[in-house]
């Protein structure tokens, strides 16, 4: 009986570490395996796939400035065509990606920029290195009306508010 | 009266607000400069460089003409006889790249056993866990024919490995598994560029970028492997394709066979045996 009430009390003690512990390392898994903006990208590029694109499983991602460019170079083979889509998690936030050759001309076909995520087309004049162009922004008004449409409180000072950059993911797929 | 009259005052505002909306539209469009200066880039430059897979140039030769893919496949006689990890890691890039050759063939047997061959290497690189799913899923996709399936869940497993590696902070052998990929890919193309050169096809191993890329990352390795002598090897054809491969010109016939010749060498330092003539 004493036994009992003493590893009831040790279990009780314990109990409220193991489920932080567990927490934090679901925590940790889901932070290691899921990009957000990965997954917002591979879902633009969801259309295209059933239009005979091959998504490529290796991508690009990180964090960056708003309004600050980024670019990304990679190899494109001509006889294919491609797209390229980004995408970002942030609420308030929005992409645009565009395509640029070798010698910074701009090669895209078609584009579209839809809030969260973008995508560019190309078909290659020459097989060459090009150079992908992605520039996110950020609107705090936006960001506001957004978490109050889905019902996300204001912010208590300095906490879940925009820090100094938003994530981005690009993704591309080739026919 | 009044009515008659005013159709084509609705009609030039309906154009007026169509050409508005129009120049709205293009407005959206024109945000794109026509042109960036490349040397100056005001803003980051992504480090990362994502390798093409060999398929990506493969469905461009498919375009070109028919070609006996069949020919193309080579799985070396026997398992790698090593435990360094560095030429495992190769090994397994090219192995990923045999597996696209035998997708374009439509060969399932060879395809099972790429995968099978996928398996036992990834166990000795201490990542079976993570492969088996997509070895398994090669398997059973190249048993229903379902070739796309079979791109998706090679690309996968290369990616996989990648991703397990860069998480054991093996970041040079992640490297090394897209350079054994590269390789495999670039030598199959030559050698069926070499049997009906045309510039169109020759053209597709334009490729600078990438292999500089690669010179960086072997010459940036820091483990024991950098001295081992199939490193070494590696580094000396990748200078050697770099010398041949050089951006805005025609890669000629004679180009193409050197390319072909360099790069079978240097699968033959860890994939191919030296007894097999891969030619």
């Amino acid at each position: 009986m004493i036994l009992e009430k003493r590893s009831n009390k040790l279990l009780r003690l314990i109990a409220p570490g193991l489920l932080t512990a567990v927490c934090l390392l679901t925590v940790a898994k889901l932070y290691a395996f899921v990009n957000e903006a990965i997954s917002i990208a591979l879902e633009a590029a969801t259309p295209y796939v059933e239009q005979g694109f091959e998504v490529r499983e290796d991508n690009w991602s990180g964090q960056v400035e708003p309004k600050k460019p980024l670019l990304v170079r990679h190899q494109l083979f001509r006889g294919n065509e491609y797209w390229f889509w980004a995408g970002t998690s942030w609420t308030g936030a929005s992409v645009r990606v565009d395509i640029f050759d070798s010698s910074g001309n701009s090669v895209g076909l078609e584009s579209f920029a839809e809030e969260s995520y973008a995508g560019v087309r190309v078909l290659p004049q020459k097989t060459a290195t090009y150079y992908i162009r992605m520039v996110a922004e950020y609107d705090p008004e936006k960001a506001a009306a957004e978490a109050q449409a889905i019902g996300v409180l204001p912010a208590a000072d300095g906490v879940g508010e925009f820090g100094t950059s938003v994530d981005w993911g690009l993704v591309y797929g080739y026919r | 009266m009044i009515r008659t009259s005013s159709i084509p005052t609705i009609i030039r505002l309906l154009l007026t607000t169509l050409a508005v909306l129009t120049s709205i539209v293009i407005r959206a469009q024109d945000d794109v400069p026509e042109r960036i200066d490349l040397t100056n880039f005001p803003g980051e430059i992504v480090d990362k460089v994502v390798v093409p897979i060999p398929v990506e140039i493969f469905s461009v030769l498919d375009k070109l003409g028919e070609l006996d893919w069949g020919n193309g496949i080579s799985i070396p006689e026997n398992e790698p006889q090593t435990t360094e990890r560095a030429i495992l890691a190769l090994t397994f890039g090219s192995l990923v790249g045999e597996g696209f050759i035998a997708v374009q063939a439509k060969d399932r047997e060879k395809i099972q056993k790429v995968g099978h061959r996928v398996l036992n290497l990834s166990e000795s690189l201490g990542l079976a866990s993570a492969v088996r799913p997509h070895s398994l899923g090669i398997i059973e996709a190249a048993d229903l024919g379902d070739w796309e399936r079979v791109r998706e869940e090679l690309d996968n497993t290369q990616q996989t490995v990648r991703e397990t590696m860069v998480r054991l902070r093996d970041e040079e052998l992640s490297g090394l598994v897209s350079l054994g990929g590269w390789l495999r890919g670039t030598y199959v193309v030559t050698r069926f560029i070499s049997e009906a050169y045309s510039e169109d096809k020759a053209e597709l191993l334009n490729q600078p970028g990438l292999i500089s890329h690669f010179r960086e990352e072997l010459a940036s390795m820091t483990g024991p492997s950098k001295s081992s002598s199939e490193i070494r090897a590696i580094s000396t054809g990748l200078a050697r394709l770099e010398g041949v491969i050089t951006d805005e010109e025609i890669i000629s016939e004679e180009d193409i066979n050197e390319l072909r010749e360099i790069s079978h060498t240097m699968l033959e330092e860890y994939y191919f045996g030296t007894e097999d003539a891969a030619n």
